[in-house]
């Protein structure tokens, strides 16, 4: 359980991270009073760079956590028998990093909150349209919504691990 | 007066028979994740009938000694 909850929070966190940095982003352009048509096609491109940055940031936290959790086996693992085995742990993360039918039940209902959350979203963002705001405000609504269904897909995930199913 | 489904299992005790097989040792012979061994043990996960057999199947027994199936009467 360690293993998969500790990963999603590392997964979480980077979505967090480029939710905060693209809404700082977001304002910036927002108090810099851009022309509608300009604004548009800055957003776009900005959508466009935080997509990259997005997967960018999942990658590198991936590989981070990964090596801390190496590390973190091999110190318990010298803690526990005094020396620690490279083959152990590749063992141990294999064994951890196994699909089986739990984790895929526990994806698809994750994804479940996710699909809802972005849904949500986006009603909202169609909701602000018709009640006259500025469609900058209803692009973003949509982009953020998928970043925050990220994020809650995550606490589904460990809810369903910590619960169970 | 409604009837309720429990599906409980005898992992822990079959376990401390196989000579206090771990976990992770009975994760391996079943192909699954210690979380999800951990899951079924602690009640919060019912595998599916072909996992069932799998655990069934790494303890030498028949499915009915490792998981047990229960009508729980409730007003």
């Amino acid at each position: 359980m360690v293993y998969q909850v500790t990963r999603t929070i590392a997964r979480m966190l980077s979505g967090a991270i480029v939710l905060i940095i693209y809404l700082f982003q977001v304002n910036n352009r927002y108090q810099a009073g851009l022309s509608a048509a300009e604004g548009f096609q800055s957003l776009g491109q900005l959508m466009l760079l935080f997509i990259g940055i997005g997967i960018a940031v999942t990658i590198a936290v991936e590989i981070v956590f990964h090596i801390l959790f190496s590390i973190g086996l091999a110190v318990k693992e010298s803690v526990k028998n005094g020396s620690c085995n490279d083959k152990d742990i590749e063992k141990t993360i294999n064994q951890e990093m196994i699909e089986d039918e739990m984790a895929k039940l526990i994806e698809l209902k994750s994804m479940r909150v996710g699909f809802i959350t972005a849904g949500i979203g986006f009603v909202s963002s169609l909701v602000f349209l018709a009640l006259g705001y500025p469609v900058f405000l209803m692009v973003n609504t949509v982009f953020v919504s998928f970043l925050i269904a990220g994020i809650m897909e995550g606490f589904a995930r460990i809810y369903y691990y910590k619960r169970g199913i | 007066m409604s009837k309720k489904f429990e599906i409980t299992n005898d992992i822990r005790k079959l376990r401390f028979l196989a000579d206090e097989m771990t976990q992770q040792q009975l994760a391996e012979k079943a192909g699954i994740s210690r979380q999800t061994i951990i899951a079924i043990e602690g009640g919060k996960y019912n595998p599916s009938l072909e996992l069932a057999f799998r655990i069934a199947h790494a303890f030498n027994v028949q499915i009915e000694e490792v998981f047990h199936y229960r009508v729980i009467e409730s007003k």
